[in-house]
């Protein structure tokens, strides 16, 4: 039953959270077409924000299938971005102090290589580990890549970073010159505040395409692959691993699987960054950004992927709207503190009231088929209860 | 630099990391989760301190180099660390149903609250204390020791402190039921421990010592909002080495970490070029490779429950 051939029958068959964040989303949207007609928010500006918590969503995604689905408790997510963001940079940045200049599909190949290796080598020595040791361990290997990435200036160019990073299609044939060729625009609905769509709409434009082609395949990727025997028996470890192994799987390997996936899905995210910021710092891969990205995926349910695009999304808004604070000159706050006490106030308050997240994952966890032909009228009673099987928390 | 002299400063830093352990470890063994806000509630010590330091002023004499009046605010700020964790205990994690990886998570949340409001009240600033700057002792000099009253009043504290929880661990009622309930904590319920007020007092005493460990860290270099987590994970490497949840291991484990922090420029010394930037990384590295070989550290033992 899709939302478009059966509007009515699609909203019924949502749960009373599923109908709420639908009608908050409506509003938003409908508050944003508002602000972007009238001129108050700069299309550029929105689609720079819409590539940020894409992006967020992008690393939601990547931690989702390592704590989501598998159970790792991975405290590194900063530094499998920052590794994406450095690959890409490195290759490709005007003072990259070891290739630089080359194109920057080379960019996402070195990323996702050197992302794959690092996995694997934080992962041998810590996926045996019992979970909150894991989440030590995990922080603490973060935190030798970050002091590595800081320190070694012979290679990463140290504290002053990279820049000269070109846009991802700088080189491409039609794409490169894609924004300077396309006209400048001014739309004025509104007398007095015309929206201006010039250079930098059609260079946003273009990222976010970019960023739709990474989120967009990750999905695939990792909805096929939880749907399949792989994904079911990373759930059972999750909820298990004794009985995974009891039926004789080597959990480790399976673990390490999905925490290499995970991680790759994490570097695309710094890869997409690279090209969208053009330049990066060793700030990148402070533990904060990790922190940041656990609040996309707790809020948003851990396990579901629209969770973890809701909880991108909101991440930004308080990233963002934290730092719209300190443009506002008589308030004697800043943008910073209020934003960690925003992020520390909403993780203690999901932890409290919705430790399962906004958008649980119900259906994404079931194959389809076994749903569509019983499901119940009010599916937030659970799926499994009307199919007349027991509740197996 | 002597071999000697890097082995005082390992004392100092020691000290500092044994306080913090301690309270981790305890906190751990009797509430059951990985406390990430513990190096924050450091930051809450040393800032307190500050503020009761302001207050308090430099009254009487002096002692080590310190005024009186510094380690009256110590206390006032130990207390008041302790007061912010049994605070955030009723209301936060009481309250929570959760496993030990959602307390983990809150706990988070809570660091991230503690230090918002410190960087709202103190700005981002780094601060000093008021104590004025002090020589090395010149008696320690010949021996090639540079150590100054403060670093000496730093290790004393904190011998002081260790042997009073020592003293509580050992020779009280309420010691002897927290080591029974950080041994097993249904035993202990079923024996009739009030095990609630146990974890209470748990809490107020490995938050009052992280604390004093804040305020030291303070002494020691300065205070900075981030100054505690910038610590966290050190502490978490020794209180791992020493066996998670174990006091006593976490006393030898913060003391070796300590240690080995402050004694990286011998290994640029003797021919291995890691500098002093390497250190924390150098002791996550240990705590790794300890979790491997030994996952109990050095004088854990194997702790009831699977973790989740």
């Amino acid at each position: 039953m899709g939302a478009l051939t059966d509007p009515r029958g699609y909203w019924d068959d949502l749960t009373a959270t599923e109908q709420w964040v639908t009608a908050a989303i409506g509003l938003i949207v409908l508050g944003l077409v508002l602000l972007l007609l009238t001129g108050i928010l700069s299309p550029s500006y929105f689609l720079f924000l819409f590539g940020l918590a894409g992006m967020y969503a992008l690393l939601s995604f990547g931690l989702n299938s390592q704590w989501g689905f598998t159970g790792l408790i991975n405290f590194s997510v900063a530094a499998f971005f920052g590794l994406g963001a450095y690959g890409a940079a490195l290759m490709t940045g005007s003072n990259s102090p070891i290739a630089g200049g080359y194109d920057p599909v080379f960019g996402v190949v070195v990323a996702l290589v050197l992302a794959a290796v690092v996995a694997v080598a934080i992962g041998i020595p810590t996926l045996r580990l019992r979970t909150d040791y894991l989440a030590i361990a995990t922080l603490g290997l973060a935190e030798v890549v970050r002091l590595i990435v800081r320190h070694e200036s012979q290679w990463t160019n140290g504290s002053a970073g990279i820049r000269g990073i070109p846009t991802f299609f700088a080189s491409w044939p039609v794409l490169g010159t894609f924004p300077d060729v396309m006209p400048g625009l001014e739309i004025e609905l509104v007398p007095g505040s015309p929206i201006v769509l010039g250079y930098s709409f059609w260079q946003q434009s273009l990222n976010v395409a970019l960023l739709l082609v990474f989120l967009g395949g990750s999905f695939a990727v990792l909805r096929r692959a939880q749907r399949s025997p792989w994904g079911r028996l990373l759930r059972t470890i999750r909820s298990d691993e004794d009985l995974a192994k009891a039926l004789g799987k080597n959990t480790y390997s399976y673990k390490m699987q999905a925490f290499v996936l995970g991680s790759l899905i994490m570097a695309l995210a710094g890869v997409f960054y690279a090209h969208l910021n053009l330049f990066v710092d060793p700030g990148r891969l402070d533990p904060i950004t990790t922190f940041y990205v656990w609040v996309a995926v707790i809020l948003g349910g851990s396990g579901s992927n629209r969770g973890a695009l809701l909880g991108g999304f909101v991440v930004v808004a308080i990233r963002e709207g934290s730092r719209a604070l300190n443009d506002v000159s008589w308030l004697p706050i800043e943008g910073a503190p209020i934003r960690l006490l925003a992020i520390g106030l909403l993780i203690i308050l999901v932890m409290r009231f919705r430790p399962q997240g906004i958008l649980p994952p119900q259906r994404e966890l079931i194959w389809p088929s076994a749903v569509d032909d019983a499901a119940p009228s009010r599916p937030d009673r659970g799926v499994r209860e009307a199919k007349g099987g027991g509740s197996d928390d | 630099m002597s071999l000697i002299e890097y082995a005082a400063n390992g004392l100092v830093y020691s000290s500092i990391i044994v306080l913090g352990s301690i309270g981790l470890s305890l906190i751990y063994s009797i509430a059951g989760f990985a406390n990430f806000a513990h190096g924050d509630t450091m930051t809450v010590g040393a800032y307190a301190t500050l503020v009761a330091f302001g207050v308090v002023g430099s009254v009487g004499f002096s002692v080590l180099g310190l005024p009186i009046g510094f380690f009256l605010a110590l206390l006032i700020g130990l207390a008041v660390a302790a007061a912010v964790a049994i605070v955030t205990e009723k209301l936060v994690y009481e309250p929570l149903d959760i496993g030990s990886i959602g307390l983990l998570i809150t706990s988070i949340g809570v660091a991230f609250v503690y230090r918002a409001l410190i960087q709202l009240g103190f700005g981002a600033d780094s601060i000093r204390y008021d104590v004025g700057f002090v020589q090395p002792i010149e008696a320690l000099l010949p021996y090639g020791i540079r150590m100054t009253q403060h670093d000496v009043a730093i290790v004393v504290s904190a011998a002081v402190l260790v042997a009073g929880l020592h003293t509580l661990l050992q020779h009280t009622d309420l010691g002897r039921k927290m080591r029974a309930m950080a041994d097993n904590p249904d035993l202990a319920r079923a024996s009739g421990i009030r095990t609630g007020r146990v974890k209470r007092w748990s809490w107020i005493i490995g938050a009052g010592l992280a604390g004093a460990g804040g305020a030291f860290l303070g002494l020691f270099n300065v205070l900075e909002p981030r100054m505690g987590f910038s610590v966290l994970l050190v502490i978490f490497a020794a209180v791992i080495l020493g066996g998670i949840g174990s006091v006593y291991g976490a006393m030898l484990g913060g003391f070796v970490i300590g240690m080995v922090v402050e004694m990286m420029p011998l290994l640029t010394d003797v021919g291995i070029p890691i500098g002093i930037k390497y250190a924390n990384a150098v002791a996550f590295l240990i705590m790794v490779a300890v979790l491997l070989v030994r996952p109990t550290g050095i004088a854990g033992q194997a702790i009831g429950g699977e973790g989740v």
